[in-house]
């Protein structure tokens, strides 16, 4: 099956498989390293442009930057994106932390209902959920948290649900090599709800299966029983 | 000379003796007691007796309020039927396709200084179009300032002679922080005990849509779109009650998913009346133990 022949350029998080960089950061951005190697003088400089960005736009939407209520409000918002997009600045095996353990273990592991939250990058607008991310081992098991601090990694970022999924499984199956890997995200992305079509039920699911849950439907199937179980 | 009653209070000793005489004031004083003209002889004085000195007398009783005064004891809507309009919203709303545009740019360029300020490639591709769209869908998170009320509520008001309560529940109502501008997102519930006219029941969402699109915090949120209400169709009380979920509690910060918050705002008779508040409170189902 050929894929469809366009005449954008591809994303670089299809093509481009490496999960970690030569200093470890995973897809990196164009400016991450600047960031993460930042001073503290340019952080400062950062957080000064992003406060006079957020000023700008409060003044164009209509509102008056000098009330009360929104006097900090330009400072707030800088930090609270940063925050949200700290996940540039992480690299894996800092998370990892050799938290990954040789055990006769070949069964599979799953940990279910991660709450994520991320921001769209199409709109800055954020999405949230659950995910579900189950692997079959292959004699070496990681430490239960390090599969929730990766998905912190890579949800604070501007992503898409897609990519989100993607990263995180082909993340877990490069540290871990094992058997198999299986992720489900299940959000609801406010960009849909606040505006545009405004149906607030919807929820979008997407999932990524490596290795031997890609393979064999019954392990497949067995995950999927697993995670859907009250 | 003097009467009875003059006499005996002119002796102030006559009070620690122990005699309890009746006092009977005269005629003359008890018209002046009854007299109903807002001045100082309305007043019983706790002594008995005016006070010596002018200036200590008690300030004049104010005037009832005449009837066509606004309920609301906070007038939510402004002249031209916009409610709290802000800095920059006659201007948003008054201008061409050409300020528009211009407008449209100006967010545009203050969002690829964020994207870069981040960290994040702004000519990549999926980021390419960003500015433009998350210009937009700011726009539209705040058009609430430019909705005029009249136009909202469109003669929708009915002469019912209805005077039970009236509950709209469940509306969905997203809003952004004014402290950080994330997205606080809840349910209101709107209730209404009418004084003969009821208002089409899609209005209330529209109402309180209006005042959600807009930089808010969930307690002025509450009151302002239960006083527009109340100036709007002069109901007998009104209540709303509003429960969210902030993300920016929950997204960052403190990081507490299940938290969220809850403010009311009840007006006239049902902030009056306790059966009445009570009704409100278990019909919306938040009268829990």
């Amino acid at each position: 099956m050929t894929p469809l022949v366009t005449n954008r350029a591809q994303s670089p998080y299809t093509q481009h498989h490496p999960v970690m960089d030569f200093d470890a950061l995973s897809w990196p951005s164009q400016r991450t390293l600047p960031r993460e190697a930042a001073t503290d003088e340019e952080r400062e400089e950062h957080l000064v442009k992003l406060s006079g960005a957020v000023r700008t736009i409060l003044e164009c939407v209509g509102e008056d930057p000098g009330r009360e209520g929104l006097l900090d409000t330009p400072e707030r918002y800088a930090k609270a994106i940063l925050f949200c997009t700290k996940g540039y600045e992480e690299n894996l095996p800092a998370i990892v932390n050799n938290a990954v353990f040789q055990e006769t273990y070949d069964e599979m592991v799953i940990v279910k209902d991660i709450e994520f939250f991320s921001l769209c990058e199409h709109h800055l607008v954020p999405f949230f959920g659950k995910m579900h991310i189950g692997y079959v081992s292959n004699n070496r098991v990681i430490g239960l948290s390090k599969i929730v601090r990766i998905v912190e990694m890579f949800s604070r970022r501007l992503q898409i649900q897609e990519r989100l999924t993607k990263q995180v499984g082909l993340a877990l199956s490069e540290i871990l090599q094992p058997q198999g890997v299986a992720v489900v995200v299940e959000s609801s992305h406010l960009c849909m709800v606040m505006r545009g079509v405004q149906k607030t039920g919807a929820i979008t699911t997407t999932s990524s299966m490596l290795g031997c849950m890609r393979s064999t439907s019954k392990t497949r199937e067995e995950f999927l029983n697993l995670i859907s179980r009250k | 000379m003097s009467n009875h009653a003059t006499k005996r209070r002119s002796d102030g000793e006559g009070h620690g003796q122990g005699s309890h005489k009746r006092k009977r004031k005269s005629k003359a004083e008890k018209h002046s007691a009854s007299k109903n003209d807002g001045t100082v002889s309305n007043r019983k004085h706790s002594v008995s007796k005016p006070a010596r000195d002018p200036r200590d007398e008690a300030s004049p009783i104010p005037p009832p309020k005449r009837a066509d005064e606004d309920r609301s004891p906070s007038p939510v809507i402004d002249f031209d039927g916009l409610s709290r309009p802000s800095a920059g919203t006659r201007e948003r709303k008054e201008e061409d396709p050409k300020q528009a545009a211009a407008r449209m740019k100006k967010l545009s360029g203050a969002v690829r200084t964020i994207l870069e300020c981040i960290g994040e490639d702004p000519d990549r591709e999926g980021l390419l179009g960003t500015p433009e769209r998350y210009a937009k869908a700011m726009l539209f998170f705040t058009k609430g300032y430019q909705e005029n009320v009249r136009d909202i509520v469109n003669d929708a008001i009915f002469h019912e002679g209805h005077n039970e309560l009236v509950i709209v529940k469940d509306i969905e109502v997203f809003s952004l922080c004014e402290h950080h501008m994330v997205p606080f997102t809840g349910k209101m519930h709107i209730g209404y005990i009418p004084n003969k006219d009821v208002i089409g029941i899609s209005k209330l969402p529209r109402i309180a849509d209006m005042f959600s699109r807009r930089l808010q915090i969930q307690e002025r949120l509450t009151k302002d779109v239960a006083h527009a209400i109340m100036e709007v169709l002069k109901p007998q009380g009104v209540a709303v009650v509003m429960e969210s979920s902030h993300l920016c509690m929950v997204m960052r910060g403190v990081e507490k998913t299940s938290a969220t918050t809850i403010t009311s705002c009840v007006l006239g008779c049902i902030e009056k009346r306790e059966k009445s508040r009570n009704e409100f409170f278990s019909l919306v189902g938040l009268n829990r133990r």
